[in-house]
């Protein structure tokens, strides 16, 4: 009988489903850079249309809950006739969604860097992207990079959401292993658990990452 | 043949016209100092000179370039030619001195590593800074920050060198150092467009002199005369409150 599942393996299957859990952050996490980077790109060219595009792209995916993200991808494209399995709608709804904060995120990282950066550069007749590649980025970077891991936990657990269109990652596993052993509380408990076990380094690291820049800051 | 010619330039914040029709001529390897009160338009003028400021009306014509249209080739082949040093000296922090200097002629003008970096050598030295090559800027002073810009400048060998307040944001003991640079590039022909709080500086190494206020050219000439007997009471007073 499926009630004879003891507390070691309900452990054990929540640890697999883990693996799940990281593939997918790791998918959105790169997906989500990569597309940020262009989001970023676009929203600080001073291009009209390309503006106005990625702060539509950032406002929808910003303003709308991840849950109706994935309901969409899922179901909405069903509903065209294309068959969209449960981790490429979660892949794809996670990488849009933290594209969208990214982009944000950075564009602020860029817009503290001084103005006298930018006149500078362009004094010396380098053109936009010669700019941002050889002067603003490498200097935002290094404030970038610790609320870029900081956001790394929202991803975390943004895919927990995934479970409610059933890919099976620790969210979903333990709602299968609830309904297999009735026993709610210990699964959800140990759910929650590997959950902070997953975040709690990331936030110690983008703290330590924090503390590290605010403290080399010269000037 | 002028050089630089700035004709009925005018340019405005909204409501506020900053420059109410400003004409200037600089001869190739003159010096043109620009002093006046805060708010008096210098900047302005100077930044509007490599693009960096728009305006409504008017033109800007460097060495054959016309400024029209700000499109962005235009502003690439303006900004080959003319060079800018900023009041807050703006190096790359991330860069050594001798990555500032390179950066620009790798980047933008495509010239081989090894060449650019005998150049950054050559024009650190010129400033003085020769063994400063593998500094952060962060290690530099204010005056070698500021003597290393200009060599960032140079690198790019600009027909015209534009100077916004150079040594305002320096401490007093190290604007000189900074100034005798300066000095150099004048004696050695360099076409100067210099806007300055230095009165002495601007008598000595100025061949023109050009007095803005309210937005115009007040009043403009030969150093030494423009000083010695302004016409124009506001100059007077100037002068007067600068010496005083």
């Amino acid at each position: 009988m499926m009630s004879d599942i003891g507390t070691w393996d309900i452990f054990r299957n929540l640890l697999l489903s883990a693996r799940w859990t990281i593939v997918l952050t790791l998918t959105a996490f790169i997906g989500g850079g990569i597309v940020g980077m262009l989001v970023l790109f676009a929203r600080t060219s001073g291009i009209k249309p390309l503006v106005l595009a990625t702060q539509g792209f950032i406002e929808l995916f910003q303003g709308t809950p991840l849950l109706m993200q994935m309901f969409l991808m899922f179901f909405g494209l069903a509903l065209f006739g294309l068959d969209v399995p449960a981790w490429l709608a979660a892949g794809v709804a996670l990488t849009l969604w933290s594209a969208a904060y990214l982009a944000e995120i950075w564009r602020g990282c860029v817009d503290a860097i001084p103005k006298g950066q930018w006149e500078a550069s362009s004094s010396l007749a380098l053109s936009y992207s010669e700019q941002m590649r050889h002067v603003i980025l490498p200097q935002a970077v290094r404030i970038a990079i610790p609320p870029t891991v900081g956001f790394s936990v929202q991803i975390v657990k943004g895919t927990a959401i995934a479970s409610i269109i059933g890919f099976v990652e620790l969210t979903k596993a333990g709602t299968m292993l609830t309904n297999a052993t009735f026993r709610p509380f210990l699964v959800y408990s140990l759910v929650a658990l590997m959950f902070f076990a997953l975040c709690w380094p990331l936030s110690l690291w983008a703290r330590h990452l924090e503390g590290k820049i605010h403290g080399s800051r010269a000037h | 043949m002028a050089l630089v010619h700035i004709k009925d330039l005018r340019k405005s914040y909204g409501t506020n016209e900053v420059l109410k029709g400003v004409s200037l001529e600089v001869q190739p390897g003159s010096v043109v100092a620009v002093i006046g009160r805060s708010g008096s338009g210098k900047s302005t003028m100077l930044r509007t000179i490599n693009g960096l400021e728009i305006f409504q009306a008017g033109s800007i014509e460097v060495d054959g370039t016309h400024i029209k249209g700000f499109s962005k080739a235009a502003l690439r082949e303006l900004r080959l030619k003319v060079g800018m040093v900023f009041q807050q000296f703006n190096l790359f922090p991330h860069l050594t001195a001798g990555e500032n200097v390179m950066l620009a002629p790798v980047v933008a003008k495509k010239m081989p590593r090894e060449e650019a970096r005998v150049i950054a050598k050559a024009m650190l030295e010129k400033v003085g800074l020769a063994e400063k090559f593998d500094a952060l800027p962060e290690n530099l002073s204010g005056g070698q920050q500021q003597r290393v810009a200009i060599a960032r400048a140079l690198a790019m060998s600009p027909k015209v060198l534009l100077c916004d307040e150079i040594t305002s944001a320096l401490d007093p003991e190290l604007v000189n150092e900074v100034l005798a640079v300066v000095r150099n590039l004048a004696t050695e022909g360099m076409t100067l467009v210099m806007v300055t709080h230095e009165m002495r500086f601007a008598r000595e190494v100025g061949d023109h002199l050009v007095f803005m206020h309210h937005g115009r050219i007040h009043e403009e000439g030969v150093p030494a005369e423009v000083f010695d007997n302004p016409k124009t009471p506001e100059l007077a007073q100037f002068v007067g409150a600068i010496s005083a």
